[in-house]
């Protein structure tokens, strides 16, 4: 392939998505139903398009496009490295994916498919990215279009989510931005590569007091977009009121493309020395990744709606991609990726098969979930695959990552670390088991059951058994489409396949990590 | 001997047998014949695939497969994805495949026997923890032990939590909070250290070797502290399952789960797993001398032995577990604590270190295997046929069950290590281990004896109580909690009244358990049970639904004799199905051939093999 | 210090103006005045970038050279591009988050956090 052809893929990848979302509002004027067929079309070939980088980029090594031809020191560059690459593989399969549930779950209309091109545009233009102030930009597209399709949520609830959201999230990116001007005052450039060279030059190299300060912005920006402890609040209100289909696309894919974004900013603009030479650096990094592994699953456990405890979940398993940062060991941050990837993956899976059981069993809360197994065997067993793979039992890309993150943290003999990895499968194991249990083990008619355990669902339903007649006038099994469960399928079958990956993936990953760690 | 190590399927064959039979007996769950086919044809083509290895194992070859040499990648970097057969492993898998077999006869006869639900399922995961056990066998290194050893832990939890009652489903929380815990925490530390401390010598390896780990011996010399944490997470790892105090409390509990589980998995593969673990890290992983060369600094004691704080460890379970058992009024609870105790036979012998008693405990696993799969097939066959759980109901059951009772003597004389039973030549040689060490060692030595008594203790009062005592007149059990030189107690006594209201708590139901036995009398050939499944089913539920929090112990209460007492049966016809009294007996002689002949039974071969490349020496 | 608040005056205006926005945000229960919070933490940000972009002893890279550089205070252009693309987000999120006002007021028919709070527990 050409050079020039394999340049314009990242600058495709990242506009064709923005100019495609005016395209199902402008058909939208004459066809009802146009903005499916288009999502659809954009999104796979967008991932074709990334395939076909992927293998640019393995066998000619990093691709950079500079936008209008301006030279890096005031121009934007955009590059796709081993590490981006394999983010945007993730962002544009999943988004391809996810509009199998969203092709009869909804939510419906034009508009909404304008909002999903436009968050797909703006989380490949931050994978992209190779300017700090571009991330900003794609960081505030991303969070707007999140806000927007979580708000499109048929309850008031979702507003109210959606606001909250906002507030928040304005304040992490504005908290970014702020860090980028640090820089810029330091350093006076913003691209990346120049900034990795230009800030040991600064006054004081990285004892620069602008440079530190910076770096405590920008952490605390991403650690707001990422949802650590405590900055987490927003995140479980989004997940759980936003719609059934918009939920998967933005667990999977903004918080991780946030904690990459992070990595980005961490390992290549301040790069290794800086983290391991500014004290405390590594310390307060890894103590928020490690509180918030303990926190969220803590919080996971006592939640009674699902989509909830699946996101308290989110926190606690990127409380485990940021401590692995911090780590700052070559395995580590390959354990970090990898768990990125799987987390992405086995998130987007169990947000839909959630998605799944409530369009067609009316259950949103583990209680109702009991019995699920004998009826609704095919997502019950997707969605228990999903469960067990992200507690980390191998073979799943759950233990892949687990794996090196665990090794990483004894190779950096940080050993409270370590101890919270280990335990972390008991905490993960805590929740899950709870939902396993529910799914398998517990007959469907035991709310019916005037001595049952948990009152007060009987109590507010008053009368013996409307708690199920309520739950089943919420079910339209009818609606429950093939593509659907299929799509639950796939990505279980997903997760256990890519736990042998764990080779692949290292070997992949090897040249960047190297790169970054000299 | 040397090894010479051969690439060949055949390890991953006998993995994957039975995990391709998951698929067929759930493709086929609607026809129970052709699904329990599929268990018979699995566990007897995963026995002939080991077989077929065992000859070339014991001329010194290794069977190999590896997921970097079929497919180029390994696992994750750095270490590959290995099932080898060596003789260790050979150990294990010969012993959990050949009693796949009866057990697949046995639970198609109890399950059905109870008219069980989700029998699918059942059938399902079990054939998948034999696949898992076999992964564990077979595993050549600490990476694929661990993901075989919290598979095992997975896929089991089903068959705990089988009852879909609140009482099943509390051991099934128990039991995976405590299986992950050595797995996922434990084992998965120990195993990371490992990797690291070799790594700072060389190239990281985690791949198993007999007589120890060189790189590991070289590690432990620059990293001694690091090198005994890791032994100790993973001892600790292993232990869990093979329920080593204080990590024991699963294990009674799981006995919920139908008895071919309690059988054939937490009598054998599940908690054999743990202990085959713990010989792999002793003899593989760390290898006798380099564990001898780690002494612990205990302060007020001075250096002790890494193996000692383990050996002290069994030394305790065993005679703790051994008194705890005496006290459990419920049958398959007692044998549960028993299983307790024998395991720690094993760790101790292993963690003697001295080749003969590292012999001894190897060969326990087979004998204490057969020896308690009997015990327990005798369990769950009493269940079945008089739903009787409890000891102090089961005066005079000899008349009723003849046959059964007596296998069961003789596995109660197995585990008590009485000569002629296979538990003697264990026990014997694991002795001979301890008295050739001399010092302290003595104590655990008379760990052991004190232990054979207490089994006698525990044990002796069921077969006493089934033959030589009646329903009139039989001491109050469990004999520990009643005044010395026993009370006597009458059934009679507690069956004036109205037998239905004492059972389910004054809910109607018109036939009692009682009644279902009045039946069974009249005919020879057919069961209640199997005539009116329904019957017991719905009492069952019953009590579930009423008493869920209440004492469980309620709705057990319907066994013991009919009005009446025990009828008379033969021990050839009609005192059970032959599904079941089959297995029992082939079993049963199982344990007094390797007691009377152990030199003709393969077990003993392969254990002396195993000891001489361990450690070097010629055992017996 | 005082030299320092006398050079650098625009700097604790910027931090000023942030701190009261931020307090806004977290401290106002009515909604529309949150979302000004946020605009004032945001406008914060934008005034700190343009004070910074003053370069001493600069120059106009099109305009030729002053006759006596540093004299007369040159602005990096960079910033001031910056800043325009960050009002420009800005302003999207205003209406974004307007626009969720609007329709949390059609719903409940209250614009106070407080109240909000108290209807949804109702439900």
């Amino acid at each position: 392939m050409s050079d020039a052809l394999s340049e314009a893929i990242p600058v495709l990848l990242v506009a064709a998505p923005i100019l495609a979302a005016t395209l199902p509002l402008v058909f939208g004027l004459r066809f009802d139903r146009a903005g499916w067929l288009f999502t659809t079309l954009t999104t796979s070939s967008l991932f074709v398009a990334t395939v076909v980088l992927a293998t640019v980029v393995y066998s000619e090594g990093t691709v950079i496009h500079q936008l209008g031809g301006y030279p890096r020191a005031y121009g934007i560059e955009l590059v796709a490295d081993r590490l981006s690459t394999t983010i945007a593989l993730l962002v544009t399969g999943t988004s391809a994916g996810v509009l199998a549930y969203t092709r009869l779950g909804g939510p419906r209309g034009n508009t909404f498919y304008s909002g999903y091109l436009l968050l797909v545009g703006g989380l490949l233009g931050l994978t992209f990215t190779g300017d700090v102030f571009n991330m900003f930009v794609f960081l505030e597209i991303t969070g707007l279009a999140t806000y927007a399709l979580i708000a499109s949520g048929d309850g008031p609830e979702s507003a109210v989510a959606g606001l909250k959201y906002l507030i928040v999230g304005t304040v992490g990116a504005s908290l970014y931005l702020l860090g980028v001007g640090l820089l810029f005052m330091a350093t006076g450039t913003l691209n990346m590569i120049e900034l990795a060279e230009a800030i040991p030059q600064a006054q004081g190299g990285y004892e620069n007091t602008l440079v530190r300060a910076a770096f405590a912005f920008v952490f605390v920006g991403f650690a707001i977009k990422v949802a650590q402890w405590p900055v987490h609040a927003w995140q479980p209100d989004a997940y759980q009121h936003a719609p059934d289909g918009v939920t998967p696309l933005v667990a999977a894919l903004v918080s991780t493309v946030s904690a990459y974004a992070l990595a980005r900013v961490m390992y290549t603009v301040f790069t290794v020395d800086f983290l391991t030479q500014t004290p405390y650096a590594r310390e307060i990094v890894i103590t928020v990744g490690a509180v918030s592994v303990v926190a969220g699953s803590t919080l996971a456990v006592i939640q009674r709606d699902v989509k909830r405890m699946l996101a308290y979940s989110s926190v606690s398993q990127f409380g485990l991609v940021v401590a692995a940062y911090g780590l700052v060991t070559e395995t580590a941050l390959v354990g970090a990726v990898i768990h990125l990837v799987g987390h992405g993956i086995m998130k987007a899976g169990l947000f839909i098969a959630a998605g799944v059981i409530a369009l067609g069993y009316g259950a949103r809360t583990v209680d109702e979930y009991a019995g699920l197994a004998a009826r609704r065997p095919v997502v019950a067993g997707g969605m228990a695959v999903l469960l067990i793979a992200l507690i980390g039992i191998p073979p799943s890309v759950g233990f892949v990552g687990k794996w090196y993150i665990a090794l990483g943290a004894v190779q950096a003999e940080v050993w409270s670390v370590a101890a919270v990895i280990f335990l972390s499968t008991m905490l993960t194991l805590a929740y899950s088991a709870r939902l396993l249990e529910k799914m398998y083990f517990t007959p469907a008619n035991w709310l019916e059951d005037p001595h049952a355990p948990d009152a007060d669902v009987v109590a507010t339903d008053g009368g013996s058994g409307p708690g199920l007649t309520r739950q089943s006038d919420r079910a339209r099994p009818d609606a429950v489409s093939i593509g659907m469960l299929s799509i639950v399928v796939v990505a279980a079958v997903l997760a256990v396949a890519l736990g042998f990956s764990g080779d692949l993936f290292y070997d992949w990953l090897e040249p960047f990590v190297s790169e970054v760690f000299n | 001997m040397v090894e010479n190590a051969v690439t060949d399927p055949r390890p991953l064959a006998a993995v994957l047998v039975s995990a391709i039979a998951v698929v067929l007996i759930i493709a086929s769950y609607r026809f129970p014949n052709v699904r329990e086919g599929w268990s018979v044809v699995a566990a007897l083509t995963k026995f002939g695939i080991v077989l077929s290895m065992l000859p070339g194992v014991l001329d010194g070859t290794v069977y190999e497969w590896s997921l970097a040499e079929s497919t180029g990648l390994e696992f994750v970097a750095g270490i590959d994805f290995v099932l080898r057969a060596d003789p260790l492993g050979m150990l294990f898998a010969l012993l959990a495949s050949f009693l796949w077999i009866f057990t697949s006869f046995y639970a198609a006869g109890y399950m059905r026997g109870l008219d069980e639900h989700a029998q699918t399922r059942f059938f399902a995961a079990f054939a998948a923890s034999l696949s898992t056990a076999l992964g564990i066998a077979f595993a050549g290194n600490l990476v694929t032990i661990f993901v075989f050893y919290e598979l095992l832990s997975l896929v089991t939890y089903p068959l705990v939590a089988h009852n879909e009652d609140s009482e099943a489903r509390i051991a099934g929380r128990k039991y995976l909070t405590y299986t992950f815990f050595g797995g996922g925490v434990f084992l998965l530390a120990g195993t990371v250290l490992v990797y690291w401390l070799t790594a700072g010598v060389g190239e990281g390896t985690l791949t198993f070797e007999a007589g120890g780990m060189s790189a590991l011996a070289e590690a432990a010399q620059a990293e001694p502290v690091f090198a005994q944490a890791a032994f100790f997470l993973l001892i600790a790892g292993f232990g869990v399952k093979a329920a080593v105090m204080p990590l024991h409390s699963w294990l009674a509990d799981a006995m919920v789960a139908p008895t071919p589980v309690s059988g054939l998995l937490h009598a054998v593969a599940v908690v054999k797993s743990g202990a085959f673990g713990v010989a792999r890290v002793i003899l593989e992983v760390y290898g006798v001398e380099t564990i001898r060369e780690l002494p612990l600094n205990v302060p007020m004691v001075g250096e002790v032995g890494l193996n000692v704080p383990v050996a002290i460890l069994a030394a305790f379970t065993l005679t703790a577990a051994s008194i705890i058992a005496m006290r459990k009024d419920h049958l398959k609870r007692r044998l549960a604590y028993s299983t307790t105790a024998q395991l720690s036979y094993i760790v101790l012998g292993l963690s003697m270190l001295h080749p003969i008693a590292v012999f001894g405990a190897l060969f326990h696993i087979p004998a204490h295997a057969f020896g308690k799969l009997t015990l327990f097939f005798c369990a769950g066959a009493v269940h079945v046929e008089t739903h009787t759980d409890y000891v102090s109901e089961m005066a005079g059951i000899g008349k009723r069950m003849p046959l059964v009772m007596s296998a069961f003597a003789v596995g109660a004389a197995g585990m008590a290590g009485i000569p002629l039973i296979a538990g003697f030549v264990s026990k014997f040689y694991m002795m001979i281990g301890a008295g050739s060490l001399g010092g302290s060692y003595w104590l655990f030595a008379l760990a052991l004896v004190v232990s054979g008594i207490l089994n006698i203790a525990y044990l002796w009062p069921v077969v006493y109580t089934a033959f030589f005592e009646t329903e009139d007149r039989h001491d109050a059990k469990p004999i520990l909690e009643f005044p010395l030189g026993g009370q006597r107690e009458s059934y009679a006594a507690e069956q004036t009244g109205d037998d239905s209201l004492a059972t389910d708590g004054g809910a109607p139901q018109p036939a009692g358990g009682g009644e279902d036995e009045d039946d069974e009398r009249e005919d020879e050939h057919e069961y209640a049970v199997d005539r009116y499944p329904s019957d017991h089913e719905t009492h069952d539920k019953h009590a579930d639904d009423h008493h869920d929090h209440g004492d469980h112990d309620d709705h057990h209460h319907h066994g013991g004799p009919p009005p009446g007492g025990w009828e008379r049966r033969s021990p050839l016809f009609g005192e059970s199905t032959w599904l079941m009294l089959m297995p029992i007996l082939v079993i049963a002689t199982g344990a007094v051939t390797l007691g009377v002949v152990p030199d003709y039974a393969i077990f003993l071969e392969l254990a002396a093999y195993i000891v001489e490349t361990a450690t070097g020496e010629v055992v017996p | 210090m005082i030299e320092y608040l006398d050079t650098h005056y625009t700097y604790v205006l910027a931090f000023v103006l942030l701190a009261i926005g931020l307090y806004m945000m977290i401290a106002n229960e009515n909604l529309v005045k949150k979302v000004i919070g946020v605009n004032l933490f945001q406008t914060a940000i934008f005034l700190f970038f343009v004070s910074v972009a003053y370069v001493e002893g600069g120059d106009a890279p099109i305009v030729p050279a002053e006759t006596n550089p540093g004299e007369l205070l040159v602005a990096s252009p960079l910033p001031h591009v910056i800043v325009l693309t960050a009002i420009v987000v800005g302003v999207a999120l205003t209406a974004v988050a307007l626009a969720l006002i609007v329709r949390i007021y059609a719903e409940y028919g209250t614009l106070r956090e407080d109240t909000l709070r108290e209807v949804r527990a109702d439900e």
